[in-house]
């Protein structure tokens, strides 16, 4: 097993990934900006360097400090976490080309599924069913009108090389397309340096269902069941559950056995998730494939007891996954809400500042994933995420009522944060009834859904 | 009930700490509840903690404190990056700077290596170096300070 693991990331997720190592006795190395001196993922690590200025590009990003830190602290393997360069092949690249084990899959597995369009077409030849869309990238205002044609209103036009939610716009007719495909390549190239889209049927009133996927080095890829991501404000994901109140038993067998064929058609190792889309006929689509550890691990961990971070490093270690898809059971129902410090009431404006009182939820079936903690001072330079509450019950019904009990515990001052909102969310009639859909988030909000933040 | 009898129930409340009065009387009832300025919350504000410290220093290099506390002004040259600290240009060459020397502005004082490319330090300022604040052949990271120089 590794003896030692730098772990390139921050906040919850690097917090996370230093409680398994330690669990499995590998020591760990943190990087950290200088903004980050008196975080908790610092303090936790056996070591710590620091790489860079505040700003993600002079650390996080920063490859060659990372890779610096990474040599001169002698680690066998590094772990991205997710986000910043968990998905980057680059660097997957330079990892390996360093002798430095990349917690994860193939630079190759990570570009194929990074662009959209390719994602798609090569999923497509395994026979997985995707959103009915223009073929490849849309060049033109002319093509991306006979496309819209074919496929009728609504349609959405998305970045090839996107994510998270960016550079995505819904159109309901010539007019709006045309005035938006322009925009839309505009917004593209700003986020991601690329600048192609393409456009798919926007399916209206969508659940997004994702599928955990566990992938060792010697071709065993199974799938943990399903995550159901439905509630979202502007494509970012708030809350998420396991199981999915929309699948029975059946539907989760198709829809596994999809999503396991996906990662097989490009020989996928390590952890990854296949999103779908799954309109009210139960017709269900594939979306993307993410190449990392996902924020929303811990309900699947909840329901299935697997320890997705320690197989993870187990995998990258080359040893054999032992669970068979027939021995994944779940167990109950879990539900986790993310945290952020923003003022819901104030149009979720970040809150940044210190934290003068804290009080985490605990109990039965109660798990805090965060790295705050009394007298930190949440800054304004990443992402606003505080933490993740997550709970777990016997079935949805008392997970639920874990999560309403949890969240009046909640309690953090004077930093304003998204608890109420969730309160509302976990009330909802909606809610209760397993009946969301991806649009649930706006229309509790009276929002538009797609005006820029 | 009268303006009086109001402040002797509200002094009442004060001397014994109540947050709610209620009073009723010959057909007339009065309520007085103290507002409070703190955020309604069902839980005591818990005392402030810092995170302690592990006792094993989780800070890569062990910082040896300065033989020199700069009382006079002086400059701290600073690593620009993560890597090995070298004095020299190779094992074999003389250091590129002594403690006592003047360096002049835009003078190589070290190597900083990283991914097997060296990158030469330059001081910011014209001064004399009284300090080396890493050893020879060290990792150092962002931020570290390498030299302390007297401006001259």
């Amino acid at each position: 097993m590794f003896s030692k693991i730098l772990i390139a990331n921050r906040g919850e997720i690097a917090v996370r990934i230093i409680r398994a190592c330690k669990e499995m006795d590998i020591r760990t190395v943190a990087i950290y900006s200088q903004a980050d001196r008196d975080s908790l993922h610092v303090q936790l690590a056996d070591e710590a360097v620091c790489i860079g200025a505040p700003a993600s590009s002079e650390s996080y990003l920063n490859i060659p400090a990372i890779i610096s830190a990474a040599e001169i602290t002698n680690v066998e393997a590094i772990h991205p976490g997710y986000g910043f360069l968990a998905e980057n092949h680059h660097f997957a690249e330079i990892c390996e080309s360093c002798n430095i084990k990349f917690i994860g899959p193939t630079p190759e597995a990570i570009r194929l599924m990074g662009d959209k369009v390719i994602a798609k077409e090569t999923v497509r030849k395994m026979g997985v069913p995707l959103t009915p869309g223009g073929k490849g990238v849309i060049k033109t205002k002319e093509e991306a009108l006979e496309v819209a044609k074919r496929l009728k209103y609504p349609v959405i036009i998305k970045a090839a090389a996107g994510g998270g939610g960016k550079g995505m716009r819904v159109c309901h007719n010539d007019v709006a397309l045309v005035s938006s495909f322009t925009m839309a390549q505009k917004e593209a190239h700003a986020n991601f340096g690329n600048q192609d889209v393409y456009i798919e049927k926007y399916i209206a009133d969508p659940r997004h269902i994702e599928f955990q996927i566990m992938a060792d080095h010697h071709g065993h890829i199974i799938h943990l069941g399903e995550r159901d991501c439905s509630i979202q404000r502007r494509h970012q994901k708030l809350l998420e559950e396991a199981p999915s109140p929309a699948l029975d038993g059946k539907l989760r067998k198709k829809m596994g056995e999809i999503a396991v064929k996906a990662a097989k058609a490009i020989d996928y190792r390590s952890v990854g998730t296949v999103e779908f889309l799954l309109d009210r006929n139960g017709e269900f689509y594939f979306m993307e494939m993410n190449t990392r550890i996902q924020v929303e691990h811990p309900v699947t961990e909840m329901v299935t007891g697997v320890d997705i971070v320690k197989e993870q490093i187990r995998m990258a270690n080359g040893e054999k996954f032992k669970i068979r898809q027939e021995d994944v059971k779940i167990h109950g129902a879990s539900i986790e809400c993310r945290i952020n410090a923003e003022d819901p009431e104030n149009k979720f404006m970040p809150c940044p500042g210190k934290i003068e009182v804290l009080n985490f939820p605990g109990g039965r079936g109660v798990r805090v994933d965060t790295h705050i903690y009394p007298g930190y001072t949440i800054g304004p330079y990443y992402d606003s995420m505080v933490a993740k509450l997550i709970v777990h019950g016997q079935n949805r019904s008392e997970a639920i009522k874990i999560m309403r009990r949890a969240l009046q515990e909640f309690y953090i001052a004077p930093i304003k944060t998204t608890v109420g909102l969730h309160s509302q969310i976990i009330d909802h009639p909606q809610f209760l009834q397993g009946n969301v859909s991806t649009h649930f988030i706006e229309k509790l909000m009276h929002e538009d859904p797609e005006a820029r933040k | 009930m009268n303006l009086k009898e109001i402040k002797e129930m509200i002094n009442l409340m004060n001397e014994n700490d109540l947050v709610e009065l209620e009073v009723e009387r010959e057909g007339s009832k009065i309520k007085i509840r103290k507002s409070s300025s703190e955020t309604a919350s069902a839980l005591r504000p818990f005392p402030e903690y810092r995170m302690e410290t592990q006792a094993a220093s989780p800070k890569l290099v062990e910082t040896t404190p300065p033989a020199v506390t700069p009382e006079k002004k002086t400059h701290e040259i600073i690593s620009p990056m993560v890597g090995t600290f070298y004095r020299a240009p190779s094992p074999e060459a003389p250091p590129f700077v002594e403690i006592g020397q003047v360096v002049e502005v835009g003078q190589v004082v070290c190597i900083v290596e990283a991914m097997k490319l060296m990158n030469e330090i330059k001081s910011e300022v014209r001064g004399k170096i009284i300090e080396v604040s890493v050893e020879n052949a060290e990792p150092v990271e962002f931020g570290q300070r390498l030299f302390l120089v007297e401006p001259v």
